[in-house]
């Protein structure tokens, strides 16, 4: 195990000095060497990721796909570009720099007031001295923040018009995950890494977290029948869970997309009323012909598009009915 | 609970009184814990939890405790310097990047890197004395040998500024050069040595007035000093280069220079001064390097971005070297 990790650190510490370092040595950035090395990790992760899904999960979607290839298949292709720019870094660095400054802003204007966010630890002493029972709590507590952040994308109308562009796909596969408006990206980011200084999460697990996390939600989005069995359904999201929420509505169904939020662990479904276990095999997408309109785009047209919705959303005199 | 769990990985590892005295504690900045090695297993024994994002920690004047800076936290980690049991926390202490205690032990100053402001702390009790706000990232500090000034690196604007201890204010602030970040007073009294971590190597600062006297060529990325312990040389990690150089103080010129790969940073000397501890930010390990052959020798796994790194039994006699410990050992930075 110890050899596999200084493979890791070894390549990680390479990349960074032929490649970031000199470039942040040149142009007088020293301040962010250490943010720069903790990218190319947050890179090289993003590659194993996408390992993962193109090697592992597709395994089991061509092997036992739920649904069965058809001309939508070409739908699939734009995740494909949502997910390399998202696990490459390429997206998360553009909102990094959006966000920073104002996380940045509002976590030292905290601090200057002589407020330090607590660590749990030191209200869960035990905590401190078991590093993999700390990591699953602020991981628990992570997916507790998610999951109603998830609910207030579906709960808002103009949350809601950036989100729909993520429910919108007719084709779900395990490159859905990544589907989504930037805007929508970098909402999220900013609620949640608030939430994780607030809590306390450690910059080394924050990485963990997304990272496995991410992971399982790509899972969860594969285009196959499967579950966990009946109690490793009720404790971890997989495929059969999820795509009921983004199962296409009916009228007997309109409010079908509104359960099953969890991206990680569905108590919060179970406890907050929202889960649903019912097997049923259902189509996927957005009951809405705009909404639906995503589907067929490339990435900058869906960009494009979804801000037009968005900004319509906002502005009661441009608003449209049809936007659930 | 913790001071529980840290008498029972002290028992298991037999680590008191002079088993003790052989640790070496290095800070893993980026996992919040810090790391027990013994110098003579060349080994890590455990991983110990502390606050948040650790950077620094330095031994007391009198020796007897191990301060360890909680940035995120606000606070310090208090040790027993023999025993290694977790003495107590000290609070409201905003932002504790850099450390270090004034010569004669009057004063305790911390820098806050993060939060831009350099904070002056009466040395016996930790009573804020004065709170001066000074945009640039200030990182490290360094003493006048009469305790009556502290002067602190702004590693974003390329500044050293010289503070009075007493009334707090600004005697002089000048450019130095592309992002300071180590500073040490000479044992002369009369140069400051400034590493620029944006350029390759130092400038010579006269404390008076600030004025810049010479400059030398040691490496990309100069970073951080550490004093060998003869008076005249310094070792200086280039963080960029990958690299320690060995300074000769009086004539000005570096006389030595290892390899030392994955971002060198914070240093201590075994107290025989045989060996030179350096922590590898990147490669999260720290290196023994063999005075002697100026060669790097061994290099130890501890925990993620390790930064700050103190032997203890050189520490707990720091009070007699206090005014070159407490500008190298307490000090380093991101």
């Amino acid at each position: 195990m110890r050899q596999l990790i200084d493979i890791w650190i070894d390549a990680q510490t390479w990349l960074f000095e032929t490649f970031v370092g000199p470039v942040l040595f040149r142009f007088g950035l020293m301040a962010w060497y250490e943010p720069g090395y903790s990218a190319v990790e947050f890179v090289m992760l993003g590659v194993v990721q996408i390992a993962i899904i193109a090697i592992g999960m597709r395994f089991f979607e061509k092997r036992w796909p739920l649904e069965k290839s058809s001309s939508d298949d070409r739908l699939i292709l734009v995740d494909q570009v949502y997910t390399l720019l998202n696990k490459l870094g390429i997206l998360p660095l553009a909102i990094f720099i959006v966000t920073y400054p104002l996380v940045q802003e509002i976590e030292l204007t905290v601090r200057t007031w002589g407020f330090a966010p607590p660590r749990l630890e030191r209200v869960l002493p035990w905590l401190g001295d078991n590093a993999l029972a700390s990591f699953l709590v602020y991981f628990v507590l992570y997916d507790f923040a998610a999951y109603w952040l998830h609910r207030a994308q579906h709960g808002l109308a103009w949350w809601w018009s950036l989100h729909s562009l993520h429910h919108s796909q007719r084709r779900m596969t395990v490159w859905t995950d990544d589907r989504n408006h930037v805007i929508d990206d970098l909402l999220i980011t900013l609620a949640l890494v608030l939430f994780s200084q607030v809590v306390g999460v450690q910059p080394g697990e924050y990485v963990l977290i997304l990272m496995i996390g991410r992971l399982v939600e790509s899972w969860s989005h594969a285009n196959v029948d499967m579950g966990f069995g009946w109690l490793g359904d009720r404790l971890l999201v997989g495929p059969r869970f999820h795509r009921l929420h983004h199962a296409l509505s009916t009228p007997e169904e309109r409010h079908i997309q509104d359960h099953n939020f969890a991206p990680v662990f569905p108590i919060w479904d179970i406890l907050f009323g929202t889960a649903v276990y019912d097997g049923k095999h259902r189509p996927t997408g957005v009951d809405d012909p705009i909404v639906d309109g995503d589907n067929g785009r490339g990435w900058i047209a869906q960009q494009v598009t979804v801000f037009g919705r968005f900004v319509r959303s906002l502005v009661p005199g441009l608003r449209r009915a049809s936007v659930q | 609970m913790k001071k529980m769990a840290f008498a029972a990985v002290a028992l298991a590892l037999g680590m008191s009184g002079p088993a003790w005295a052989d640790a070496v504690l290095v800070l893993n900045s980026d996992e919040a814990s810090f790391s027990i090695l013994t110098r003579s297993g060349r080994t890590e024994l455990a991983r110990l939890p502390v606050g948040r994002e650790p950077h620094h920690l330095l031994v007391t004047p009198d020796g007897k405790e191990v301060l360890v800076g909680s940035t995120v936290t606000n606070e310090l980690l208090v040790l027993d310097a023999k025993t290694g049991e977790r003495r107590r926390v000290v609070r409201d202490i905003i932002d504790p990047y850099h450390l270090g205690f004034s010569p004669n032990g009057k004063w305790f100053v911390t820098a806050a890197y993060r939060l831009d402001h350099v904070d002056i702390y009466r040395g016996e009790d930790f009573k804020l004395a004065g709170r001066i706000f000074i945009d640039g990232l200030p990182s490290h500090m360094a003493f006048d040998a009469e305790s009556k000034t502290v002067f602190v690196t702004l590693q974003q604007t390329g500044r050293l500024v010289a503070f009075d201890l007493q009334t707090q204010a600004i005697k002089w602030n000048v450019k130095v050069g592309e992002a300071p970040a180590g500073v040490v007073m000479l044992p002369d009294n009369k140069r400051l040595l400034v590493a620029l971590t944006g350029a390759d190597g130092l400038v010579v600062v006269d404390p008076k007035d600030g004025s810049t006297t010479g400059t030398l060529q040691t490496g990309k990325g100069a970073h951080n000093f550490f004093p060998k312990g003869d008076g005249r040389h310094y070792f200086l990690g280039n963080r960029v280069e990958g690299t320690v150089s060995l300074i000769d103080t009086q004539d000005m010129k570096v006389v030595g220079s290892i390899r030392v790969p994955g971002g060198p940073d914070c240093m201590d000397i075994t107290p025989d001064g045989k060996e030179l501890w350096v922590t590898q930010r990147f490669l999260r390990r720290i290196a023994v390097v063999d005075i002697e052959q100026m060669k790097m020798v061994a290099s130890i796994p501890v925990g993620k971005s390790p930064h700050g790194v103190l032997m203890l039994k050189s520490g707990a006699t720091g009070s007699a070297v206090a005014p070159v410990r407490a500008a190298s050992t307490a000090g380093d930075q991101k």
